[in-house]
């Protein structure tokens, strides 16, 4: 059996830019390849001036390399027609203003061929999907900044793509406009759309990725998958319910009897800050 | 989220370009632009009382009121038109690199060349609206002062006992500064003229870094537009210098990337109530065309090879 295409192939990418003064090169980056199969989903991590956006950038023809190749589905970046079956959603967009949000997912329909009735259905059906059937009518001007990543992920996904390339894509927003854009990408995942994003919040990485890369200074410097790279082999973790303090003193004996084995920790699994921000501000009967 | 189907099309190179266009006229309009409609309006109202210079004889005195109506009205016309599609095609291709507005539009399926077109569509078809609107304010005013004017001149020269064929001669020449077809056609002309300024600044505005840097090397082009002929035609006369094969390639040249506006001086002719032939208007579109379609090329190459 023939193995499928991958949704992005980036073979040793380079992208050198010049600076201002004296005509010299940066290298922003410096032979990253990255493989990605359709239904991954993908995390770039690295800190700022890594290389991610401009890696995202030549991967949409935005940029061009200075050496290597990008495909998506593989077609080449650099034609038009690789941008049939991918959606993306820039760092901090700002989409026109004097558009409304159902106006603006029409226009964006619009340069993807969509018309009509089709085009009616699709509208509602993503402004239903993002949460923002309320504010179909409202000009983008007034909408918050959680608000608008969500309709810049309505836009990425108005043509049905089969791949998606989030750059940041809740930068600046609150944990529940974060936790709202989080499960989006979770749905996406069920639906078996490829997802490939970038970001520095760690924690939602690990929560929606099976596949990470990290880049530093431009270059790749871990990839693999998310639960083969934080797995620690030699450990091996247990969570009881309820149990009693008889019961945990006579497991800490046996383990203590138990040769080449050591007990590193005991105690209570704290929650996640965000989760307790999210119990503690969401569905609360108390407020109006 | 439904399954995809076959109505995702990808559209085609027309449809994007209108899509685009469209979009760019409506982001104009909720810019407020059309309230200089206003400012036209009493313009074209206050031309009515505009007191020009007279040197002709009474019968003249009528017409004068005419000439400045339309004088101040296209006057006011070239103006708006030039002052808009210069402006507002430096605005609206920086503005959406730095909204970055312009990477979800080019990362759909959508060429550079048709983000371009439909840019440069949208502003033309706004300044074309907007032209469209004033010249029918002017002729309507026009039109009233034309037969106001008509009827106190007969009434002058049948009080003064002109033969009739004196009198339809006095007829056909008030006709001439009414509301005519040439009328239309200088108008259109001032649409031509603004055509090759949004090219112009489309080109301008692919390799500027700012909106201040494109509008004024726009106007300056423009004002070097209106006596670049002149320049050009001393320079060959300028003795053996100006002779020589490369003297006159290089003129060529430059009269091929460097609009002569000196072709749209037929539009004071109109103001002086001659008439506009049909050849003239057609070289002129062919004019307008010609360079529209050379600038925006121009923009396309060096677009297709800009880096975001």
């Amino acid at each position: 059996m023939d193995s499928p295409i991958p949704a992005v192939e980036i073979k040793n990418l380079v992208k050198d830019f010049k600076t201002s003064f004296r005509k010299q090169m940066l290298r922003a980056v410096d032979g990253v390849s990255i493989r990605i199969m359709p239904g991954e989903v993908y995390g770039l991590i690295g800190p700022n001036g890594s290389g991610k956006s401009t890696t995202m950038k030549a991967l949409l023809g935005l940029v061009a390399p200075t050496a290597g190749q990008c495909a998506i589905f593989g077609k080449d970046s650099l034609k038009v027609d690789s941008r049939n079956d991918v959606g993306f959603l820039p760092e901090n967009p700002y989409f026109y203003k004097h558009l409304s949000g159902a106006e603006t997912l029409r226009f964006y329909g619009k340069l993807c061929g969509l018309k009509g009735k089709t085009l009616d259905a699709r509208v509602s059906e993503l402004l239903a999907l993002v949460d923002l059937e309320g504010a179909r009518d409202r000009r983008l001007g007034g909408y918050s900044k959680g608000m608008l990543q969500r309709i810049g992920l309505a836009q990425a996904l108005v043509q049905e793509p089969r791949l998606v390339i989030l750059d940041e894509p809740t930068a600046g927003v609150d944990p529940i406009g974060s936790r709202q854009i989080r499960d989006l990408i979770l749905k996406l995942k069920e639906q078996g759309i490829t997802v490939f994003l970038c970001s520095h919040l760690l924690e939602q990485v690990q929560e929606v990725c099976d596949h990470v890369g990290i880049i530093f200074r431009g270059r790749m410097v871990k990839e693999g998958k998310l639960d083969d790279l934080i797995a620690i082999e030699d450990q091996t973790e247990i969570v009881l319910k309820d149990a009693s303090p008889e019961l945990l003193s006579q497991i800490t004996a046996l383990i203590e009897n138990s040769k080449g084995t050591t007990l590193i920790r005991t105690g209570k699994p704290r929650t996640t800050l965000e989760r307790l921000f999210l119990r503690e501000t969401t569905n609360r009967e108390d407020q109006p | 989220m439904t399954a995809k189907t076959d109505h995702t099309t990808h559209g085609s190179h027309l449809g994007r370009i209108l899509v685009i266009a469209f979009h760019a006229f409506t982001q104009l309009v909720r810019m407020k632009v059309f309230y200089f409609l206003a400012v036209f309006a009493v313009i074209a109202i206050a031309s009515n009382f505009f007191d020009l210079p007279q040197h002709e004889g009474p019968e003249a005195e009528g017409i004068n009121v005419l000439r400045s109506i339309k004088s101040w009205s296209l006057g006011t016309m070239t103006l708006f038109s030039v002052v808009l599609s210069i402006v507002a095609t430096a605005l609206l291709l920086p503005k959406d690199v730095e909204d970055r507005t312009l990477y979800t539009i080019l990362a759909k399926p959508v060429p550079r060349i048709d983000y371009l077109a439909g840019k440069l569509l949208g502003v033309l078809l706004l300044v074309f609206v907007s032209l469209a609107l004033m010249d029918v304010l002017m002729t309507g005013v026009l039109q009233i002062r034309s037969s106001m004017v008509l009827d106190q001149q007969l009434a002058m020269a049948h009080s003064l006992g002109w033969p009739p064929a004196a009198i339809e001669s006095l007829r056909a020449e008030t006709a001439l500064h009414g509301p005519s077809w040439s009328l239309q056609g200088a108008v259109f002309a001032v649409f031509l003229r603004a055509s090759i300024m949004a090219s112009l600044a489309l080109l301008i505005s692919t390799f500027s870094s700012s909106t201040l840097f494109t509008t004024i090397i726009s106007f300056l082009i423009y004002f070097i537009g209106h006596f670049q002929a002149d320049a050009r035609d001393a320079y060959l006369q300028a003795g053996q210098a100006g002779e020589g094969i490369f003297a006159r390639m290089a003129t060529l040249v430059i009269s091929l990337v460097m609009p002569d506006f000196q072709n749209f001086n037929v539009i004071d002719a109109v103001i002086e109530g001659q008439a506009m032939p049909i050849l003239i208007l057609g070289k002129l579109t062919l004019i307008g065309l010609y360079y529209a379609l050379f600038f925006t090329v121009a923009s396309w190459f060096v677009f297709a090879e800009k880096e975001f």
